[in-house]
């Protein structure tokens, strides 16, 4: 019982981290067909500002709330400046972001020297759930992601601003032809995902320890997450990251249980269960292109 | 109307033609000459004393960047001529120099005569699985499908070997013997630097006669408008699957290759950077060019080469990197052979010209045969 409340406390806990960072590439997704390779960076421009914060004294939350604007802003800047013009070429836009991604990635490498820095929780210690202990900074991310996740579903579908954005997402040429400035509404949409990643990654940062190459190991478990939930949904990505988030933890536990008399993990290396996520992963894409979700479009 | 245009056509194709001057051809002469002379002529000028030292650190190096170059060539094969954005290209370029180094440490096969083959199988059979797997379904895959396919493969390939002990983990494996070519060993110096010329020049005119070939002319409808050469009967996928194998058997072969000469292979070599890296070679010298990525792999491995003594600038390089790409990508699509080459010849003409008249029956015959 306490192994299983445990188990499942650790697949939310590493879930809701992929549902932030999954929710921000998916809104950009779906919104302008881009899949931001520079997203993992966005995510490492979070966890940065925490340090930076933290090098300047302050502590680590006012860093945390500082990161989803800054990350935001630093967002709204790359927009105006080069993916505007790239719209119409999504290849030639996923180039420019990785390299977007590959410019910040470098420059926070050398800005930290290249080292590993270990961030503290801001809330310490461990509360009690069902009769086990659990850390409760995870404990704050799970409730802090399902907020937000609530937050992001009613802005959605109850603001006439949400209106708008799911005006453009069903069809541009027809909103800007209503009145919607796409442009305004495309340069919100990139920053608001920038924020998400750059949340992500602050409040993920205790967990990991920052290094210039946070990022990339989410990127290509994200983008699994929003190709098999499905683009231009809002349910899919966040159940394509619970499915992600559930078969990290979900393969190395399996490697525990004893079947016909050897144990599995003779068999399956740890190293061979991260790989399997992928492939796993990518099976499914393959005879789901669509993804889990494709019905109920916001 | 209609008179005068065909007239034009006419004219245009008939004798009369005035031939534009090709730069490409230029271009592809000017670098064989270069690769050709470079050995002897860094020799001579960084001779120090009467001796001359051919096997010196300068024809080493390049030897790995003509190597490399043998993997932009691949990479340009699939994102500049059949639309396929590999983004895992070193995936082959790795598993190749993993074979032949897994090959040498159990058998103690150091034979080029094997090393080669085997690299090129390897490359081929790999490229051949993951090209099934991401381009090969009733719907056609989208660009960024694969795009993501192949980068999850080179990163999934890049965790496994990090972690896998029988092929060294974290560490690589080392080739402590040097190749062999017929019983005589092959130092990395002057010898491995022309051979690696040799391969280079294959596999670049293998990859030039596929594209500039009838079955090149395919490939160029089908970046033009895949609809419209899909309704004309042609199996667009099938097409991509074999240019995508060939240019993971090129891959393959120069990873084996280049794991001889650097005498290791690592986790990196199979992976995201290395992947990267073959894509901002062929998109700096310009896709869909061949010689392109062959220059932009000179260029940006060279600087490398040049900005490696200086500790500052080497910390930036990546930095510098990742700007010149967005640049490019941005403002510059053609990239360097751009500048100097038109669109139309860049475009190029396929198969033979007989009396004015393309060459295009096999085509048509198909076309007309499946309508």
């Amino acid at each position: 019982m306490d192994v299983a409340v445990k188990l499942i406390f650790d697949v939310l806990a590493f879930s809701s981290i992929m549902v932030l960072v999954v929710l921000g590439l998916a809104v950009i997704a779906s919104m302008m067909g881009i899949f931001n390779l520079g997203h993992g960076e966005f995510v490492l421009l979070g966890a940065y500002t925490v340090y930076i914060f933290r090098e300047m004294g302050l502590p680590e939350w006012t860093g945390m709330l500082a990161a989803p604007f800054l990350v935001a802003i630093a967002g709204l800047v790359i927009e105006i400046a080069f993916i505007r013009r790239l719209y119409a070429s999504p290849v030639i836009a996923m180039l420019a972001t990785f390299a977007i991604g590959l410019i910040i990635r470098e420059l926070i490498r050398v800005l930290i020297g290249g080292q590993y820095y270990a961030i503290d929780e801001p809330v310490p210690g461990s509360v009690s759930l069902l009769g086990v202990d659990v850390s409760a900074w995870r404990a704050i991310i799970i409730f802090l992601t399902g907020a937000l996740m609530v937050a992001c579903f009613l802005f959605l579908t109850r603001t006439s601003f949400g209106l708008q954005i799911r005006g453009a997402l069903e069809n541009p040429g027809l909103a800007r032809a209503s009145g919607v400035s796409t442009t305004r509404l495309y340069a919100f949409t990139f920053a608001f995902g920038a924020a998400l990643a750059g949340l992500a990654g602050a409040l993920m940062v205790p967990l990991f320890s920052l290094s210039a190459d946070l990022g990339v190991r989410f990127l290509v478990q994200a983008f699994l997450s929003v190709m098999l939930g499905g683009v231009g949904t809002f349910e899919g990505p966040i159940l394509g990251s619970a499915v992600i988030g559930a078969m990290v933890p979900g393969f190395q536990w399996l490697r525990e249980i004893p079947l016909f008399g050897i144990m599995v993990g003779d068999l399956i290396q740890p190293i061979v269960a991260e790989v399997l996520v992928f492939i796993v992963a990518l099976v499914i894409v393959k005879f789901r292109p669509d993804g889990f979700i494709t019905k109920g479009r916001i | 109307m209609t008179e005068t245009t065909a007239n034009l056509a006419d004219d245009k194709a008939g004798g009369k033609r005035r031939l534009p001057l090709s730069v490409l051809p230029i271009i592809e002469l000017a670098m064989l000459a270069l690769l050709l002379l470079y050995p002897i002529l860094i020799t001579y000028l960084t001779a120090e004393g009467e001796t001359l030292d051919f096997n010196n650190y300068f024809v080493v190096r390049v030897t790995s960047i003509i190597l490399l170059a043998m993997l932009a060539v691949s990479f340009d094969l699939c994102w500049g001529y059949s639309g396929i954005m590999s983004f895992g290209q070193a995936l082959f370029f790795g598993i190749g120099g993993y074979f032949v180094a897994k090959l040498s440490e159990e058998t103690g096969t150091t034979s080029l005569l094997v090393i080669v083959p085997a690299g090129m199988l390897v490359g081929l059979l790999s490229a051949l699985f993951v090209g099934w797997f991401l381009l090969i379904s009733k719907r056609t895959p989208t660009i960024i499908f694969v795009a993501l396919g192949t980068l999850t493969a080179s990163f999934a390939a890049e965790r496994l070997v990090a972690g896998w002990q029988w092929v060294g983990a974290g560490n690589g494996m080392s080739i402590w013997d040097f190749a062999t070519i017929f019983g005589t060993e092959l130092e990395p110096g002057i010898g491995f630097y022309y051979l690696a010329v040799a391969f280079l020049l294959i596999a670049y005119l293998a990859s030039r006669y596929l594209v500039r070939s009838q079955f090149g002319l395919a490939l160029a409808g089908i970046r033009q408008n895949e609809h419209r050469l899909a309704f004309l009967g042609y199996r667009l996928q099938a097409f991509k699957l074999i240019v995508f194998s060939f240019a993971g058997l090129i891959a393959g072969w120069a990873g084996a290759i280049y794991a001889f000469h650097e005498g290791f292979v690592g986790p990196s070599t199979v992976g995201v950077t290395t992947s990267t890296y073959a894509v901002l070679y062929g998109l700096f010298g310009g896709v869909g060019t061949l010689i392109g990525p062959v220059i932009g792999a000179g260029v940006i491995e060279g600087l490398t080469v040049i900005l490696s003594d200086n500790e500052t600038l080497k910390a930036y390089w990546p930095i510098a990197l990742g700007a010149v790409m967005l640049v490019v990508v941005a403002y510059q699509p053609t990239g360097l052979v751009g500048l100097l080459v038109s669109q139309r010849e860049r475009f190029g003409s396929f198969g033979v010209r007989q009396g004015g008249k393309s060459s295009g029956t096999d085509d048509t015959g198909k076309a007309t045969g499946n309508d």
